[in-house]
């Protein structure tokens, strides 16, 4: 038993310690009836917890089952008692829990990454992307300085990471769950909006850098320095041959609707 | 002493809190209710398919928006970025009212996402009023606060609930929400007149009563749980029909359903008996 708290925040901090664990000493003065009401309050936190992960987590808790996530989600609420006023937050790092734990199985933490970056997107602000005719009229006058200088703005809160598995085969069989899901090569996963709807692009890898370089800010020209990354000493046809790739990127994006502005 | 805000005038009707299940019937726009309530923090964001309802919906019905997040009774005081969402919601929506709990969630460390109980102290009361007049100020109108169910009390209580109520609408001239199913819940776990209790409020503050059900105490938990899982009983809707017979006109009644969200007519079928007992309830003598 501790020390009786003597002011609301002693009081409040001393409960919510006793909340969030159940070793924590009891206040001084406390009995029966406050233990028994406090076994109370420790299950509305945890089922909460609980409850906030399986709706972020749906797909994820299928793919795990329902034993599996609720070790899962237990761990990662002992590790990470939420902060923030949304409950929602409790979902952050999900995804790290998923690959400490699930080492073997390293689709799993990918897939808890793709729902968390849809939940993300899916309360995003709303926004009008460039359609190709649009992006058309508006570098109709371009010269080779706009070009090199055009910086671009994507759909608020896309994301975009480097992949092993096909997720969108893993997606799709949700509740089966498919045993060979490896690619033979990684993968740029890309989560957007449609509209109001979340939804998720597999294109080629060289896509997660040029389009993570692009959110930080970099230039049309710069990304196909990205692009040569790994040349140091390019000659004119590698030159070419970036730009194109930067190109064909570009169509890409404005084909799937990420890009919302120009020049931001 | 904070200026106390405009009054809230008296809105008498029938509603349902609109969750997910029921979006599209909400949307079809032929739902019998005089308003709906919404969970405030759902639709603290930026854009999305939720709010884009919510803004359809609210061109059809009064919408009230009712937080469970503000943690009124934060020795630490509000949160900013909270209380600064919670503005931009309620200038985008223009609701009925915005109301929240009398309790506290969080510590300035962690955040429980449950109604946690106040101690009933004079210096717990000292702080519920700062934080509510600061809210008030902030929101640029007054709140109402709901009575809590709680699960234990404090043994350094100064006060009752209900007198803690009183004096906190008294000096921060904010309303009251009065949850039928909650006074009952605590009553049965507390072991108080859950009629001595409404007689004590200013029952003139109350702008709004939640019905709800809730999980039985067992053989092995004595505690009754507040749930929103189930229907209104027998006892929750005496004591709804003796509170209407002691208010002084109709307030917004609600039914609150959170969990095994069942299909909407149900929930209708549940609001017409609140209709009904109301109309037998008002009858002049």
């Amino acid at each position: 038993m501790s020390a009786r708290p003597r002011t609301l925040a002693e009081r409040q901090k001393a409960f919510l310690a006793s909340v969030l664990d159940e070793r924590a000493p009891a206040p001084e003065g406390w009995g029966n009836r406050q233990a028994a009401g406090m076994t109370v309050y420790r299950g509305n936190y945890r089922s909460a917890l609980m409850g906030a992960l399986a709706d972020t987590y749906e797909r994820t808790a299928l793919y795990l089952g329902p034993e599996v996530f609720a070790r899962a989600s237990i761990n990662h609420a002992i590790a990470h008692p939420p902060g923030g006023w949304t409950i929602d937050e409790v979902g952050a790092g999900f995804d790290q829990t998923c690959a400490a734990m699930f080492g073997e199985n390293p689709e799993v933490a990918e897939l808890a990454w793709l729902e968390w970056a849809m939940l993300e997107l899916a309360t995003a602000p709303d926004c009008t992307p460039f359609t190709a005719q649009d992006f058309a009229s508006a570098s109709a006058e371009f010269g080779e300085e706009d070009w090199a200088g055009l910086r671009l703005g994507f759909q608020p809160r896309l994301s975009v990471r480097l992949v092993a598995h096909d997720l969108e085969a893993i997606w799709r069989a949700l509740p089966e769950r498919r045993e060979q899901t490896t690619l033979a090569e990684p993968r740029a996963c890309i989560t957007s909006r449609e509209g109001e709807r979340p939804t998720f692009t597999l294109f080629e890898a060289d896509h997660a850098p040029a389009i993570t370089a692009m959110q930080e800010g970099a230039s049309y020209g710069e990304l196909i320095g990205v692009l040569l990354d790994d040349n140091s000493d390019p000659g004119p046809d590698d030159i070419q041959n970036a730009a194109m790739r930067a190109g064909a990127m570009l169509g890409a994006w404005l084909g799937e609707g990420l890009i919302t502005a120009i020049n931001p | 002493m904070a200026i106390q805000p405009d009054p809230i005038a008296p809105f008498s009707g029938f509603g349902l809190g609109m969750r997910r299940p029921h979006y599209d019937d909400f949307l079809a726009g032929d739902v019998p209710v005089d308003f709906v309530e919404v969970i405030s923090e759902n639709y603290m964001i930026e854009g999305g398919r939720q709010l884009r309802i919510l803004e359809q919906v609210r061109r059809d019905l009064p919408v009230i928006i009712h937080g469970v997040s503000m943690s009124i009774g934060s020795a630490g005081g509000l949160d900013e970025d909270y209380l600064a969402k919670l503005k931009q919601l309620e200038q985008r929506i223009d609701p009925l009212w915005v109301s929240d709990h009398l309790c506290w969630t969080r510590t300035s460390a962690h955040n429980s996402h449950d109604l946690l109980p106040m101690p009933l102290t004079r210096e717990a009361l000292q702080v519920v009023c700062d934080n509510i007049d600061h809210a008030q100020s902030t929101l640029g109108r007054a709140m109402l606060f709901e009575n809590p169910s709680s699960y234990l009390t404090f043994p350094e209580d100064e006060m009752s609930e209900c007198d803690f109520l009183s004096e906190m609408a008294r000096r921060t001239g904010c309303y009251l929400l009065l949850d039928v199913n909650n006074i009952y819940v605590s009553s049965q776990n507390h072991g108080f007149s859950a009629e001595e209790y409404l007689a004590r409020l200013p029952l003139d503050r109350v702008r709004q009563i939640h019905l709800a059900g809730h999980d039985p105490a067992t053989p092995e938990r004595e505690i009754i749980i507040d749930t929103h899982d189930r229907k209104v009983i027998e006892p929750v809707w005496a004591l709804y029909a003796r509170a209407l017979e002691m208010l002084p006109q109709l307030p917004a009644v609600m039914i609150e359903r959170d969990e095994q969200i069942p299909p909407l007519g149900e929930l209708l079928t549940e609001l017409d008996r609140a209709r009904e007992i109301a109309e037998r309830a008002m009858e002049p003598a």
